[in-house]
């Protein structure tokens, strides 16, 4: 493995963001956005697929630990860690993938990085808010909190990518 | 043998998978909003310090509001002694302050608050070294009702929010004695909804609703907020009434937490009645 650092940092950088910036906004019910699950989409594509779901669940379990809710980021979380590498052979491409990298729309390219995170990203807050609410019963609610907290999570994943991607290149030269 | 090694060394990344989701799913579903709360107590050991760091910064947004309400409560209390030092003194009985007050109050700050979540917590800065204890009500400066503590570590409580589904308070007309419970419908963090009041009722928009004295958190006639709209519930001779919470929740900075001194003394006597 290599960048470990880098990937530690990062880690460590999504967590405070979540524990910190995130978990404390008071805007909407309909908005609470995952930050952290930028980690497991920007993990290298070659990550082997047991790395990625064992740091995908000390993740979840950590912010478990902060958010106070026993085990719903822990079950997300490990879940699109499970499903990551298969996802990725069939959205990016076997050849791709075996290229290695940052999944970014540079080196993946557009159209399959924004269905490659929009798919784990979505998954992760179907998952999120079903297990949280626990009923079908407000369905349409349930459906407008993950629609939207999905799609700002998405978007800010990208920043966090940016970030990070712009990180790495400065370190190279 | 080999085959059984095999096997193993194809799945073990589903098993290993499957041992995680049955875990964490073993501790959600035995979870309680009792035992989430514990966990962010000891969660708050670790960054409680840092919860308050980052909330003083943020605290300066709403400091203008905040001091606009402060002022109010301040003249609102003002005109409230100024009337008891009307009165002639022989009528003035000077008591002790714990006999005259079975209600004891203390301010504390909100550092960490969320109404995002299906249940709410939030963290306030007094603890176990503060005096604070389990079960003291938390209201807004203005009186109104906004949570009670559910867990406290030395430096910090965590305290059950009304927008959480395992919120238990009940409330009444102010004015009459209808009564039912208050619950969130995880929907809107501006109303709560009064359930279960008789049809019978006279309701009217604009009706305030307090707390009753049923429960030793709420000390009775806490104001909960006002009625903005009301229903049919499922059983037809019912009514869902739509409070809209006179605290604003996503705001809440400063709080008053209040510690009712009988309550120990009530709630002896009721088990020793009760336990036998």
């Amino acid at each position: 493995m290599y960048r470990i650092v880098e990937y530690t940092i990062l880690f460590i950088v999504v967590l405070l963001l979540q524990v910190f910036v995130f978990n404390n906004l008071t805007v909407s019910v309909y908005l609470t956005p995952l930050v952290y699950v930028a980690f497991v989409v920007l993990l290298p594509m070659e990550t082997p697929p047991a790395v990625t779901l064992l740091t995908g669940t000390l993740l979840g379990v950590a912010v478990d630990y902060f958010m106070g809710t026993a085990g719903i980021n822990t079950m997300a979380t490990a879940f699109i860690a499970f499903i990551r590498s298969g996802l990725l052979g069939l959205v990016v491409g076997k050849d791709l993938v075996h290229d290695g990298g940052i999944p970014s729309p540079k080196r993946i390219g557009a159209g399959r990085y924004w269905r490659y995170a929009a798919i784990l990203i979505g998954v992760h807050a179907i998952l999120f808010f079903l297990l949280e609410a626990m009923t079908l019963r407000y369905m349409l609610h349930t459906l407008a909190r993950i629609v939207l907290s999905g799609g700002v999570t998405l978007l800010l994943v990208r920043l966090v990518g940016l970030l990070f991607e712009s990180r790495i290149i400065r370190k190279r030269i | 043998m080999v085959k059984l090694i095999l096997f193993l060394k194809k799945s073990y990344l589903f098993i290993l998978f499957a041992a995680i989701e049955l875990v964490a799913l073993h501790c959600y579903s035995n979870s309680t909003g009792y035992t989430r709360a514990r966990m962010l107590t000891l969660s708050n050991k670790l960054v409680g310090g840092a919860y308050s760091g980052v909330s003083g910064v943020s605290d300066y947004f709403h400091l203008r509001r905040q001091n606009r309400e402060l002022t109010e409560e301040v003249t609102r209390l003002r005109n409230e002694l100024a009337a008891y030092q009307q009165a002639p003194a022989e009528e003035v009985v000077k008591l002790p302050v714990e006999e005259l007050n079975p209600y004891v109050f203390t301010s504390a700050r909100v550092v960490r608050n969320s109404i995002n979540r299906e249940d709410n917590m939030f963290t306030i800065n007094k603890g176990l070294r503060d005096g604070v204890m389990e079960n003291m009500a938390v209201l807004a400066p203005s009186g109104a009702m906004v949570g009670y503590v559910v867990s406290c570590s030395d430096k910090f409580s965590v305290c059950m929010s009304v927008l959480n589904r395992g919120f238990r308070a009940s409330g009444r007309f102010k004015g009459s004695d209808y009564f039912g419970n208050l619950v969130w419908n995880t929907h809107d963090p501006r109303t709560v909804t009064l359930s279960e009041i008789p049809k019978y009722a006279a309701i009217e928009v604009g009706d305030t609703i307090v707390t009753t004295g049923f429960s030793f958190m709420f000390p009775p006639g806490i104001p909960v907020g006002e009625v903005v709209d009301y229903r049919v519930s499922e059983n037809p001779a019912l009514y869902d009434v739509t409070v809209r919470l006179a605290a604003d929740m996503n705001t809440v900075g400063n709080v008053v937490l209040v510690n009712y001194t009988d309550a120990n003394e009530a709630l002896d006597l009721e088990s020793s009645a009760t336990g036998r």
